[in-house]
């Protein structure tokens, strides 16, 4: 049923998450937030890392509450994990890292709508067992996170002329700044030269699906 | 029993009690914190838009706070007292940015004229491009300006455009948040200078 049903080996599952199914560039999910947060390095860090500890904690709740789930109401209950997890997330960065607080504003509420969460927890965590889950989510968090940044550097480098705030050589000085890329459209340039690019090194094998 | 319908509805009530549970335990052990770290970023606005923020830690700056600067009626704008004389207003700038709610304060000279300075302590505006009204660098574009008597005390023009006295430039790509933070903020400056009449009498 599931493609990943049963029994793949954790070296699969890592690489599965990080390169052949990749969520942002193969699976084509979390493209909202990826539009959104990558115009500045910091955000998408903190962003990618929120995502990835919610993604896994997701999975691994999700996979353990499998055998007593009804499922005619399993996602309703898998919204409601999410939706837990992220509020922890954001009323902890309230408490204790307020100025990252303000600069995430409204992304980090939204990782509840984020559908690789979703994604993962309905395709690997609600048949799998709670380990294989976990590192499931983990790794693509941590897909999602190296395409965030593949995204967010070009962007800040090429728009703003800095990287992770820092001015950089030649892009703050000669380099006349393409604030397109800062602005949404930018996001989509890029975004669709990235998925091209991957796409290109390894192309989708169309075989038994 | 899976299968039961009832047994749907007690699984879903009774993990969203659970987690219900965690959650509020969470807010109210943070609570007290959250309320802190945003009237510490009010303090440090106040503070920054009269330039007196300048490298000091969290703990300095609610201490200079409390010091010297008293609240005016109204609990919305406040003074600045040095040496027991009057050294400048902190006028609570606030309304609807794009996105979210902007506030900040404009640190006003004795004067009511000259502009100290400008500080946020809250905007949920675009990263990189509305959020830089947080920048230094659009920041500094308010020292020393003189407000305009007129209906617009300050005015935000577009890039390159020619300034006077009591204008500052806006950012490419934010029209949107710049609009609104002018709006906002001579909304703000003209209800404080009809109300501050009454005060000068005290």
């Amino acid at each position: 049923m599931s493609p990943n049903g049963g029994t793949l080996g954790t070296r699969q599952i890592v690489f599965d998450g990080l390169w052949h199914n990749n969520p942002v560039f193969r699976q084509i999910l979390g493209i909202c937030s990826t539009l959104a947060v990558t115009n500045l390095v910091l955000n998408t860090l903190v962003m990618c890392a929120a995502l990835t500890l919610v993604l896994s904690a997701s999975c691994l709740t999700v996979s353990l509450l499998r055998r007593f789930t009804p499922r005619n109401i399993r996602m309703m209950v898998q919204t409601l994990v999410i939706a837990f997890y992220v509020i922890i997330v954001d009323t902890s960065l309230k408490g204790y890292w307020p100025d990252m607080s303000t600069a995430l504003g409204p992304y980090v509420g939204l990782i509840i709508t984020n559908c690789i969460i979703m994604g993962r927890c309905e395709a690997f965590a609600g048949t799998n067992e709670p380990v294989p889950a976990m590192i499931d989510g983990f790794f693509n968090g941590l897909g999602y996170s190296i395409l965030l940044l593949a995204i967010a550097l070009p962007r800040e480098l090429l728009g703003m002329g800095s990287i992770l705030g820092f001015p950089m050589p030649y892009f703050s000085t000669v380099w006349d700044k393409w604030i397109i890329m800062v602005m949404p459209p930018g996001a989509f340039f890029t975004l669709a030269v990235i998925i091209w690019v991957c796409r290109a090194i390894k192309p989708r094998e169309e075989t038994a699906a | 029993m899976r299968e039961k319908p009832w047994y749907a509805v007690a699984y879903m009530f009774g993990i969203t009690a659970f987690l219900s549970f965690l959650i509020i335990g969470l807010a109210r052990v943070t609570a007290e914190r959250v309320r802190m770290n945003e009237e510490l970023a009010i303090e440090r606005a106040v503070l920054q838009a009269l330039q007196l923020a300048e490298g000091k830690t969290t703990e300095e700056i609610h201490r200079t706070f409390v010091e010297k600067i008293e609240p005016l009626p109204g609990n919305d704008n406040y003074r600045l007292v040095e040496n027991g004389s009057l050294a400048g207003y902190a006028v609570r700038v606030a309304g609807k940015g794009y996105w979210a709610p902007i506030g900040g304060f404009i640190g006003l000279k004795p004067d009511r004229q000259t502009v100290i300075g400008i500080a946020f302590y809250e905007q949920s505006e675009t990263p990189g491009l509305g959020a830089e009204i947080t920048s230094p660098a659009f920041r500094r574009q308010f020292q020393g300006l003189e407000l305009s008597p007129g209906p617009q005390p300050i005015e935000i023009r577009p890039y390159g455009a020619e300034l006077e006295r009591h204008q500052v430039h806006a950012i490419s790509g934010a029209t949107q948040t710049c609009t609104r933070l002018e709006y906002l903020v001579n909304e703000d400056l003209n209800r404080w200078r009809q109300s501050a009449g009454g005060e000068e009498t005290r």
